[in-house]
């Protein structure tokens, strides 16, 4: 009977712990979301810088992430299916850029582009990424790049490559195979990962603060905006920006839920 | 036909050592073997997915050792189907059309063709994870059968399914390979499917191919004692052998054994349960062995009844449950056995 009641205090004791952070985080949003009035709310919504950085921001997420399943769904392909000298070396430096703080990140990118021959060669040649909406690219790409080549890397891992084989045998070539089997196979994978990457992207600060800087109506998405309007004390523009990044976070999370069962990759 | 000839293929786990093996074409083959066996590398290799570390691939004589699988025209069944998720039965069984230079209306008579052929053609707008695993396995045969394979490579294709159902895909199969006559290369874990589909049968352990021949050859002359263990001869013993007038004796632990086959020296000797007769009473007969002995063991499998005799080694005779009945037996019991010297394999 003790014993019972003991267990019975032990559920509900960490269910509480549950409920308290849960409460925790919705009480922060909705304090963000009632800060100011509906009518400011609104109007800040409708302002041109506001109207800019969502603008500015949904382009800038929309290529990054573009360019991150370009790359990763070769990359994930390779260190899911194959066997090679350095292939978990491979592996830990594809990971770097998760573990790295953004702002490292962006310093490394901006050394890179900004001092060295190379980033300057390229600058001749007409791609500036310091100080541009390219540079916020370039930027988000890196940072979320990760996320993308993880989630298809685990979801590649997850098809069995007899599906392959068996469409070798069938007439098909590697590539072939790949094509017409595993990747429409791993639409779900390729969906979450997009969506994790997008989201990310629409978030991304530090990496993009240093190699893009943050000039008003210029580089200035979502974050760049909350923060520059913070710090001058434009508090309903602030909250406006901080809005959209929370509708944009749950709805993003929502999507991502429904199409994995990934969330154990980060 | 197909031959491979000395492959050796080492992939970690699993490998094979200088296997040569080879297929006449109509011919059925049936490969049996523990897992780890490499039973299923051997077929990959053959279509193609591995190229071998060492030896060669011929099919009709024509090196096909590092031709990739599209241009082989070998066909592969897995035991867990492998049919395409996000294509509907249809478009999994003319998935290989695309790389033939057919015109629509050849594919869809050909789709429909194998559909009847193989008792799908109520599903082909249907998707494989809504159907059954026999439905599923139909149109991977079905899949395999539209590209006229030269040969067709079968993964423990029934291994999956319940038993009923496996009972009628693998009369589809007999049928299928008496009417297409499609060279096959069947792994099963099944005697049941090694007799009755296979004209051939290949036993192997460890990467190596260690006994071919037809079915019922191989069971009753194992050719080592791994094959007649694995194959579950029973009264599997080790002995000496001495040749005394044309006539092989065996002394197994104090038993003197009387065999048909001469040889002499260390050998294994094996008597199918089943070719022991078993009586209360010693029998006058021109057998040759008869032992008396006390049961030690009783192990009624339902139609067949086992019963182990102690005759100076455990000795296994397999009697029908009729006379187990009738004749009242009960461990302790003193019993004869009694069987023939030709019955008595030696190895």
């Amino acid at each position: 009977m003790f014993s019972r009641l003991r267990e019975a205090n032990f559920k509900i004791i960490t269910i509480l712990f549950g409920l308290v952070l849960a409460v925790f985080i919705v009480a922060l949003l909705i304090g963000v979301v009632t800060h100011t009035t509906p009518q400011a709310l609104i109007d800040s919504l409708l302002s041109g810088e506001t109207q800019f950085a969502i603008r500015l921001s949904l382009i800038t997420s929309v290529i990054s992430t573009l360019f991150c399943i370009i790359v990763s769904v070769p990359a994930a392909y390779a260190l899911a299916r194959y066997n090679f000298r350095g292939k978990n070396i491979l592996n830990t430096i594809l990971d770097v850029p998760l573990a790295l703080p953004p702002l490292v990140a962006g310093v490394a990118l901006l050394i890179l582009f900004g001092t060295t021959s190379f980033g300057k060669g390229l600058a001749e040649a007409g791609i500036r990424f310091v100080f541009t909406p390219l540079g916020i690219i370039l930027a988000q790409f890196f940072v979320n790049m990760p996320f993308m080549f993880r989630v298809l890397r685990t979801t590649f891992q997850g098809i069995n490559p007899r599906y392959e084989y068996v469409a070798q045998t069938l007439g098909s070539t590697e590539a072939g195979a790949f094509w017409r089997v595993t990747l429409p196979m791993s639409r779900n994978g390729l969906m979450a990962g997009s969506i994790i990457t997008w989201c990310r992207g629409i978030g991304e600060f530090g990496a993009a603060l240093m190699v893009a800087g943050s000039t008003r109506m210029q580089t200035e998405t979502l974050p760049i905006s909350l923060y520059l309007n913070m710090s001058c004390g434009e508090l309903p523009l602030a909250i406006a920006a901080a809005t959209i990044l929370i509708v944009i976070s749950l709805v993003s999370l929502f999507i991502f839920e429904k199409f994995s069962g990934f969330a154990h990759v980060f | 036909m197909v031959r491979v000839e000395n492959i050796s293929k080492n992939l970690g786990e699993f490998f094979l050592k200088d296997v040569s093996l080879g297929v006449a074409d109509s011919e059925y083959l049936m490969i049996l073997g523990p897992t780890g066996a490499g039973k299923t590398i051997l077929l990959e290799t053959i279509a193609g997915i591995y190229s071998p570390d060492k030896g060669k691939v011929y099919l009709n004589d024509r090196d096909i050792t590092t031709l990739p699988p599209r241009k082989r025209n070998i066909g592969m069944v897995y035991q867990d189907y492998m049919l395409f998720p996000h294509l509907n039965v249809e478009q999994n069984i003319k998935y290989g059309m695309r790389s033939r230079k057919l015109s629509k209306q050849e594919i869809s008579q050909k789709v429909d063709k194998l559909a009847n052929l193989l008792g799908v053609a109520h599903l082909l707008q249907r998707h494989p994870g809504t159907l059954s695993g026999g439905e599923q396995q139909r149109i991977t045969i079905a899949r395999a059968l539209i590209m006229e394979p030269e040969v067709l490579l079968l993964d423990e294709p029934l291994g999956a399914l319940d038993s009923k159902t496996r009972i009628k895909l693998r009369e589809e199969l007999r049928r299928i390979h008496s009417f297409t006559h499609t060279t096959m290369i069947h792994v099963t874990h099944s005697f049941d499917e090694a007799f009755l589909l296979g004209s051939q049968m290949a036993i192997m352990n460890d990467g190596e191919i260690v006994q071919v021949g037809e079915p019922s050859e191989v069971f009753r002359k194992p050719n080592c004692k791994f094959v007649a263990e694995f194959l579950g001869v029973t009264n599997v013993f080790r002995g000496e052998s001495v040749i005394d007038n044309g006539i092989a004796y065996i002394n197994i632990n104090g038993l003197r054994v009387a065999s048909a086959t001469i040889r002499d020296g260390q050998v294994y000797t094996s008597v199918r349960p089943e070719d022991v007769l078993l009586s209360i009473k010693p029998i006058e007969s021109s057998a040759r062995n008869s032992f008396k002995g006390e049961i030690q063991d009783i192990s009624d499998t339902g139609t067949i009844v086992r019963i182990t005799v102690d005759v100076g080694v455990p000795f296994v005779a397999a009697i029908t449950r009729r006379s187990f009945l009738d004749m009242g037996l009960k461990q302790g019991m003193e019993v004869f056995l009694t069987f023939k010297a030709v019955d008595v394999h030696v190895f």
